[in-house]
């Protein structure tokens, strides 16, 4: 009898305790933290008055960011090692990891359905997740350090962490050189030119990193500034009530160029091909150029420190250069849950003054060669590829733009549409298929869009 | 007699204590969440925001007028029936080999079963290795014996795509199925195909009348497990396609995952997970019940 009682008792511990690991798991992080906040709330009720001025509470926030580009993450993972020894006393938690680098928005949507979205995150869908309730206002006394700022709904939401930087041909000198091309293109026909000189001279062209989703935008916005937005920055809007059309002659026409050039010079297995491939292409001589944005320049000099590469911004067919350039929505963002604690909020606040430090900032630029978006300067010693980037954004006569998803306010798109067309457009090149058609089943996927976003 | 009752009686409270966590665990984390994803289903909820619409059947309505839902189901069939029937074969034939033979069976068994025990995703990275056009052990094979014009963008075409995730996916799976194969084959009494090869029946005819008979249990468990296997691949897709290129390898699974986490429409995604569950439901009793038809007791 006793030893049947045993084994009850036993059995029904073993249960209970099989049910509590279960759920207690996935709240270590959190219980930690308040372990550690109460920890430091209790010494700091416990001391004298004297020790209380000289020790700053403890706080800790997290913070999540993409990880997709390896010299952002290491730009941003150091200047929080930087931030932890500057500001002992505050904990700053990297949530980021390498589900962050696929599909950044995927990845805060999990986060955020599992509880754990980061108190201080990089912002790239601001719209969504202010019309979500999820973040909070950038503090006003924050507001002072950019020289501009973007608005939503007349609010500022977003620190942003560098400025837009515009897209544009990073080529090896030395391909050109084999190739015979001594001349950079003045129209795209003469873009053109190069390619089948390139392609002469026994290499792949282009390489595209087209089996991560994001890196087609680069390919695609580039004849869609030159065909649409350069001319209507204002055709997202009209798309959205319907004056426009994806089957109109301007848009066919830049998506008929964009099949033509990926038909017939980029390399073979572009749709394998993964973005953080692209530099060692580039540096193994496997493609001769490579078309992407100024943070690939860290990543080319350190795989090849001896490889010798330049970088311009291709003209479209009447000579002219549209860039990606303009502001867009999004930088660090505070979570409207983490600023609803004040202390939380002061160690945000710092770690963004920190950030933004013209001595820090510089740092961060440099390696990530970004554009700096503060009022202080900021500026730092660049090389030629990146003094081209300068001059491109200084030049008045060279139109500034945005990436289709980009556009914000009356000119937001769906934000499923850009995945989704992407991937259209990878269809359009791997199936040989027809412009026209296509274009107009991206129509009828848009106002499908549109019509779920209205429900 | 006595003995006997009063030995059956006192187990029965105890398995119900150790019963009880699974089915705890079950009913918080399985049954509850696809009750409540009856109610999100109904509804256009992003995902994010606290404001949840109820639209009614129109997410419904949606599934059945999508293309790309078509195409996802239509995607989904054709893995489903190819690799049942591929991974079946491949599965039967390496449990008959390795029945068969003397030495080292163990070690072939291990050998055959290993994949299995890799992570899909781990296997995901590895054909992407193998696979990739310019850095691939395959295409570099092909280029050392001289058939260079064979060389693909495995996973980047769209007739080779589906056809790389399908062999990678019977390379890892079939020594599971192996495994319960090779119990049935060694439970088939040797007398039975001794007397069947003194009848003077051939190896084809003792196969088709002795072994493959008394294997329909095994069948019927690896045929059920490889069809909801094949109807909720993701992995795989994820890793090596992305559902591309395109939507060439997108299917069921994957578009809800890209739908309700990637397009924020986590109403419209629960609706699609609730539309999968009803087919691999009816697919399974409809298997169950063919299958279990021809199953010769012994």
């Amino acid at each position: 009898m006793a030893k049947r009682n045993v084994l009850r008792v036993l059995s029904l511990l073993v249960a209970v305790s099989l049910v509590l690991a279960a759920c207690g798991g996935g709240n270590s992080t959190k219980s930690e933290s308040k372990t550690n906040n109460s920890a430091a709330g209790s010494e700091t009720s416990d001391s004298g008055s004297n020790e209380q001025a000289e020790q700053p509470k403890e706080v800790s926030f997290t913070i999540g960011f993409a990880t997709g580009d390896p010299a952002t993450k290491q730009a941003i993972e150091d200047t929080i090692d930087a931030f932890s020894k500057a500001y002992p006393h505050i904990k700053v938690v990297n949530v980021s990891d390498s589900a962050a680098a696929a599909s950044y928005l995927d990845w805060l949507k999990t986060k955020d359905a599992v509880g754990e979205f980061p108190d201080l995150v990089e912002m790239r869908d601001t719209k969504v997740f202010v019309d979500a309730g999820k973040l909070a206002e950038l503090p006003e006394d924050l507001h002072g350090l950019f020289a501009s700022l973007p608005q939503y709904n007349g609010k500022y939401y977003n620190a942003p962490i560098t400025g837009t930087a515009p897209i544009g041909i990073i080529y090896s000198k030395k391909a050109y050189a084999d190739a015979g091309i001594t001349e950079l293109p003045e129209t795209y026909d003469e873009f053109l030119a190069i390619q089948e000189k390139l392609q002469q001279s026994g290499i792949s062209p282009i390489v595209v990193g087209g089996k991560d989703i994001w890196h087609m935008g680069f390919w695609v916005n580039f004849f869609l500034i030159n065909e649409i937005y350069a001319q209507d920055p204002d055709w997202n809007s009209k798309r959205n009530n319907g004056q426009v059309s994806f089957t109109d002659e301007n848009v066919v026409r830049a998506i008929s160029d964009y099949k033509e050039l990926f038909r017939k010079y980029v390399d073979k297995g572009w749709l394998s091909t993964a973005d953080n491939q692209t530099a060692s292409f580039l540096v193994t001589g496997k493609a001769a150029q490579l078309y992407s944005g100024p943070w690939m320049f860290t990543q080319i000099q350190e795989a090849d420190p001896n490889f010798e590469f330049g970088f311009y911004a291709i003209p479209e067919r009447e000579g002219d250069v549209n860039i990606v350039g303009l502001p867009t929505l999004a930088g660090w963002a505070f979570s409207a849950e983490a600023a609803r604690d004040p202390d939380k909020l002061e160690a945000m606040k710092t770690f963004i003054r920190f950030f933004f430090d013209p001595e820090n900032y510089r740092e961060y630029l440099k390696k990530v060669s970004g554009i700096p978006t503060t009022a202080a300067d900021a500026s730092y010693e660049a090389g030629e590829q990146m003094k081209e980037v300068f001059r491109l954004m200084a030049d008045p006569n060279v139109t500034k733009s945005l990436m289709i998803n980009n556009w914000y306010g009356e000119n937001a798109i769906p934000p499923q549409f850009r995945n989704w067309f992407y991937k259209h457009l990878q269809e359009l090149v791997a199936t040989d298929g027809d412009v026209a058609t296509y274009m107009k089943k991206a129509d009828e996927q848009y106002d499908n869009d549109l019509k779920a976003n209205q429900q | 007699m006595h003995w006997h009752t009063k030995r059956k009686h006192p187990w029965k409270h105890y398995a119900l204590w150790f019963i009880l966590p699974s089915f705890v665990f079950y009913t918080a984390f399985v049954i509850l969440p696809t009750v409540g994803s009856s109610y999100y289903s109904l509804t256009s909820w992003d995902g994010i925001s606290s404001n949840i619409r109820f639209i009614g059947l129109e997410n419904f309505r949606e599934i059945w007028s999508s293309s790309r839902v078509h195409n996802a189901f239509y995607n989904t069939l054709l893995l489903a029936v190819v690799l049942v029937v591929l991974e079946n074969i491949v599965a039967l034939a390496l449990a008959m080999i390795v029945d068969q033979v003397r030495w080292l069976s163990k070690l072939f068994r291990s050998i055959f079963y290993l994949p299995v025990l890799m992570s899909g995703i781990v296997m995901g990275f590895i054909w992407v290795i193998l696979l990739n056009y310019n850095f691939g052990v395959v295409n570099q094979l092909l280029d050392l014996i001289g058939l260079s014009a064979w060389k693909r963008d495995w996973l980047g075409d769209p007739d080779f795509a589906m056809i790389s995730i399908i062999l990678s996916t019977v390379w890892k799976s079939a020594g599971y199925y192996m495994v319960i194969y090779l119990a049935g084959l060694q439970g088939i009494p040797k007398e039975l195909l001794e007397a069947a090869s003194i009848d003077g029946a051939g190896s084809w005819q003792r196969f088709r009348h002795v072994t493959f008979p008394l294997l329909a249990g095994a069948m019927t468990v690896c045929i059920i497990l490889s069809m909801i296997n094949a109807l909720k691949i993701f992995d795989q897709i994820a890793v090596m396609t992305d559902g591309g290129p395109g939507f060439e390898t997108e299917t069921l699974t994957y578009i809800i995952y890209k739908v309700a986490f990637g397009e924020l429409r986590q109403g419209f995604g629960t609706a699609l997970g609730i539309v999968l569950f009803l087919i691999i439901l009816i697919v399974s009793v409809i298997q169950v019940r063919v299958l279990r038809g021809r199953e010769v007791e012994m």
